[in-house]
């Protein structure tokens, strides 16, 4: 069979496809994945954070990867791993912290670990409790030298760097109330916070830096005074009992509280150091009191007993505090009689105080003491106040004093002489002022004063004196009825309308005896004539008598005569219508019953009964003293006012009045009992104390 | 080449094939059809006697599935936040925290569905597709059921993004205890997926062909 089957096969080559054509779309993906994959890896290395090394005392809670350094809560960073730097002293945590944040992480960078906390002021990191610890970083805003190795804290900065306000120096010797954290009030407001107290390196000294927030740090001027406002303070005195307590944070924790004591306080400056006082009152009394910033250190061997002298009490120059008692410490001194045991008080002293420029230094300070101790300079001991018993050292110069130097060569400090305190038996104070008080003519002051005060009495109470007035006024009365009287006042018009009458009947003779009247009547009748005649020989005298008479009484100073009377019985009627003479018995017997109160009230206030009880009452019974004193002015004044009265009574009377001379002694006792009892007013008002203390 | 003859030349028998015998046969489907037609009469899904591209697609997948394995290993898996103290597990972190805690089952079936299944799929796919260019000892029915096994495992290899999904959605506690996704469970997922992919893409058919080639 050669036939054909079919056609030829021919060899079908299919057309090379390009590599290209041929290529899978699916290969997209893995280029895809290859890209994101490539993308996310540079990502990761460029934002990959910049490695910082922390050292920690102790690293307790970090744990390598799963830490978290935060900044304001924020987490900025993990820790990659925990290890120790050489040596093993430190914890070295390395952290990657992130790259935004880098920048920032300069000097003032500061880290800590938050862990739970229980203190006084509350409890915090708490949610770090179950979360874990975390390292949390605080520092300001603005880029610096960046730093990768940091110190980490101990514990968190009680102020954040970048945190407005100012910080602040004080400085205290007692930093028992004083706790890191330790609020800073003002006006009750927690306005700052104190950091940890540290001591000097001099250990004279405790230094407390402090914050206080922005708006309130302009408060602060040299004006501005601390004290401790820790705990509650408890007085007793006139005034009651006074519990005072601060917030109850700074009851637990201390505290300080600021203000500004007085006006026109000029800006602080840097490092300017503030101290801390104790209380408010100390605060406020020490306004321009100075805290010893370098201290001349003296010493001084005391041979009598220290008993009283406590460390911090003053030094005083001439009653101002120049300084504080240091130390007080017992040496044995070699002298003649064996060994002796001398109490030694060092002496800080403020040589500006003194008066000594700060320049001069301590070389200038040991040169003045040397100098004054030669003019008799030493140092003694003093009390500080009577009641208290408490002691002081005063320098004073003392005249007699047994030669002595000022030993600068001494170790430690120099040596300055002292002398004997002027207290000579400071224990016996007490009784001596008993003493004192008792010796003082209490009782014979009041007695007088009582018995004058009884024969005042007395005489007040006498009825002739008290009847006086009555009399005077009733004879004054009869004096005015009849000078008032009508008919006493119609006397000199009657007299001169008999005058004028006279004159009339004169004038009328004078004009009948004319001529012809009379030649008429002599020619009507002789007799008549006759008569007549006889009559008209006595008219000329009667004439002339009626003249002498109307002259007289024309001559006569009837209206001055008047006028006195008048004036007279008026003054007396004044005299007698003054409040004080009219009411003169009874203002007497209120004066003395005020005076007798008074003494009463001297009596029951129990002076002397109280002065003698008890030591313990002796201010209480100078109190009733000064009180019942202060009465005593009023009492004299209105014992000279009474006496002033009665004296111008008297002198109203004149030197005529019966009960005159008994009067004059009655008042004369009045007086100087006023006297007695102004001068022992005045005295008291002088020194009040002068009763007590005896000088 | 002899396309027509029965018998080889050493007289064993010889199958004839439905390439030989011009057919077509759908891989969706299965219905024949002839030789050149376009597309399926019946599913309508794309004919190819051998699919062309499909070793390239099997090595693109494959590629992409190793790559998104590598980030799935090293990042973490879970993110489990306990009263604010957040733990981050990988994968293999999380099988060994598993067996340092005593669930050795757990941690073996974590570990073969994590490790084990994904690594023996990279390599058996790989082996199958070097297997058409190079002479290798499995035979091809060996390596059809390695194919048939790798298409078949792969999924279970989800298993572990499954743990993630429910163990997220199921505790969330808020504060006291909360479990979250990590980019691992992504990218995990995308790799399963991709060489899930990638043994799909894998014309089994050429396997014959290697075999005739290296018959020859």
């Amino acid at each position: 069979m050669t036939e054909p089957t079919g056609p030829a096969d021919y060899a079908i080559e299919e057309r090379r496809r390009s590599f290209w054509r041929n290529l899978s779309p699916v290969w997209l993906v893995p280029i895809l994945a290859i890209a994101v994959s490539l993308v996310i890896a540079w990502q990761a290395y460029s934002e990959r954070g910049v490695e910082v090394e922390i050292s920690f005392p102790n690293a307790a809670g970090v744990v390598a990867g799963e830490t978290t350094i935060r900044y304001r809560d924020v987490a900025i960073g993990t820790v990659e791993k925990v290890g120790f730097s050489e040596g093993l002293s430190e914890v070295r945590v390395t952290a990657r912290i992130d790259k935004e944040v880098a920048p920032y992480l300069d000097e003032d960078a500061a880290f800590w670990v938050v862990r739970p906390e229980v203190s006084a002021r509350g409890i915090t990191g708490l949610n770090t409790v179950l979360s874990g610890v975390y390292i949390e970083g605080d520092w300001d805003g603005t880029p610096g030298a960046a730093k990768v190795r940091f110190e980490g804290l101990e514990r968190a900065p009680l102020t954040r760097p970048g945190r407005p306000g100012t910080k602040i120096t004080l400085r205290t010797e007692d930093a028992r109330q004083i706790s890191a954290g330790a609020p800073i009030l003002f006006r009750g407001i927690e306005v700052g916070v104190l950091e940890a107290p540290r001591l000097t390196l001099n250990g004279n000294s405790i230094v407390v830096d402090g914050f206080i927030d922005a708006p309130h740090d302009r408060r602060l001027d040299t004006a501005t005074r601390f004290w401790d406002a820790s705990g509650f303070s408890v007085s007793f005195g006139a005034g009651g009992l006074s519990l005072d307590v601060d917030s109850l944070s700074s009851l637990v924790s201390g505290g300080l509280v600021f203000d500004s004591i007085y006006e026109g306080g000029e800006p602080i400056g840097p490092g300017y150091v503030f101290e801390i006082y104790p209380d408010e009152a100390t605060a406020r009394r020490t306004a321009f009191a100075r805290a010893i910033a370098d201290p001349v250190s003296l010493s001084v061997a005391f041979t009598e007993s220290v008993d009283g002298l406590l460390p911090g009490a003053d030094v005083r120059y001439g009653g101002l505090r120049v300084g504080q008692v240091g130390s007080i410490s017992a040496r044995i001194e070699e002298g003649r009689g064996g060994p002796a045991v001398q109490l030694v008080a060092k002496l800080d002293i403020d040589p500006v105080l003194l008066g000594l420029s700060g320049s001069a230094g301590k070389e200038g300070s040991y040169d003045f003491f040397e100098n004054a101790v030669a003019h008799g300079l030493r140092a003694r001991l003093a009390t500080e106040s009577l009641l208290s018993g408490s002691l002081v050292v005063e320098l004073a110069e003392v005249p007699d004093a047994a030669r002595a130097a000022f030993d600068r060569t001494s170790e430690p400090y120099p040596t300055l002489p002292s002398a004997p305190s002027n207290l000579p038996d400071f224990t016996a104070t007490a009784e001596g002022v008993l003493e004192r008080i008792n010796e003082l003519p209490i009782e014979e002051v009041l007695e007088q004063a009582v018995r004058t005060m009884r024969s005042i009495e007395a005489f007040a109470a006498d009825d002739g004196l008290r009847e006086v007035p009555g009399a005077a006024a009733a004879l004054i009365g009869e004096a005015r009825a009849l000078v008032a009287d009508p008919e006493t006042r119609a006397i000199p018009g009657e007299i001169r309308a008999a005058v004028a009458e006279l004159r009339g009947v004169v004038a009328g003779l004078e004009e009948s005896r004319a001529v012809e009247r009379l030649s008429a009547a002599l020619e009507s009748a002789d007799l008549v004539a006759r008569n007549l005649a006889e009559a008209s020989g006595q008219v000329p005298a009667l004439v002339e008598e009626l003249r002498a008479v109307a002259a007289k009484a024309n001559s006569l100073p009837a209206e001055d005569l008047m006028a006195a009377a008048t004036r007279l019985l008026d003054s007396a009627d004044a005299l007698i219508g003054t409040e004080g003479a009219r009411d003169l018995p009874p203002a007497l017997a209120g004066a003395l019953a005020e005076i007798r109160t008074t003494l009463a009230a001297l009596n029951a206030g129990d002076v002397v009964a109280n002065a003698n009880a008890t030591m313990e009452s002796a201010r209480d019974a100078a109190d009733s003293v000064a009180a019942a004193a202060e009465g005593l002015p009023a009492l004299s004044a209105r014992l000279e006012a009474l006496v002033a009265r009665s004296e111008a009574l008297i002198g109203a009377y004149g030197d005529r009045s019966s009960f005159n001379s008994e009067t004059l002694s009655a008042l004369r006792e009045i007086k100087d009992a006023a006297r007695a009892v102004s001068q022992l007013a005045r005295a008291l008002e002088r020194n009040p104390n002068s009763i007590i203390l005896g000088r | 080449m002899q396309a027509h003859g029965l018998e080889d030349a050493l007289g064993t028998p010889r199958l004839l094939t439905a390439r030989d015998a011009g057919l077509l046969g759908c891989r969706a489907c299965g219905r024949v059809s002839a030789a050149g037609t376009g597309a399926c009469a019946r599913c309508g899904a794309r004919l190819a006697s051998r699919d062309p591209t499909s070793l390239q697609r099997v090595w693109a997948w494959w590629l992409a599935g190793l790559i998104a394995y590598i980030p799935a290993n090293l990042y973490p898996m879970l993110l489990t936040s306990r009263f604010g103290h957040v733990r981050e597990n990988t994968i293999i972190g999380g099988a060994l925290d598993l067996a340092h805690h005593g669930d050795y089952g757990v941690a073996a079936i974590v570990f073969a569905a994590s490790v084990l299944i994904p690594v023996g799929k990279f390599l058996a796919i790989a082996y199958l597709a070097l297997s058409l260019k190079l002479p290798t000892a499995l035979g091809r029915h060996g390596r059809h059921r390695l194919h048939e096994v790798v298409e078949f495992i792969g999924r279970w290899s989800m298993i572990d993004v499954f743990v993630v999904a429910i163990l997220s959605a199921l505790v969330q506690f808020g504060f006291a205890a909360t479990i979250n996704p990590g980019i691992a469970a992504a990218t995990f997922a995308l790799s399963v997926a991709f060489t899930m992919l990638s043994a799909q893409s894998f014309d089994p058919r050429l396997i014959w062909d290697a075999e005739e080639r290296d018959s020859r």
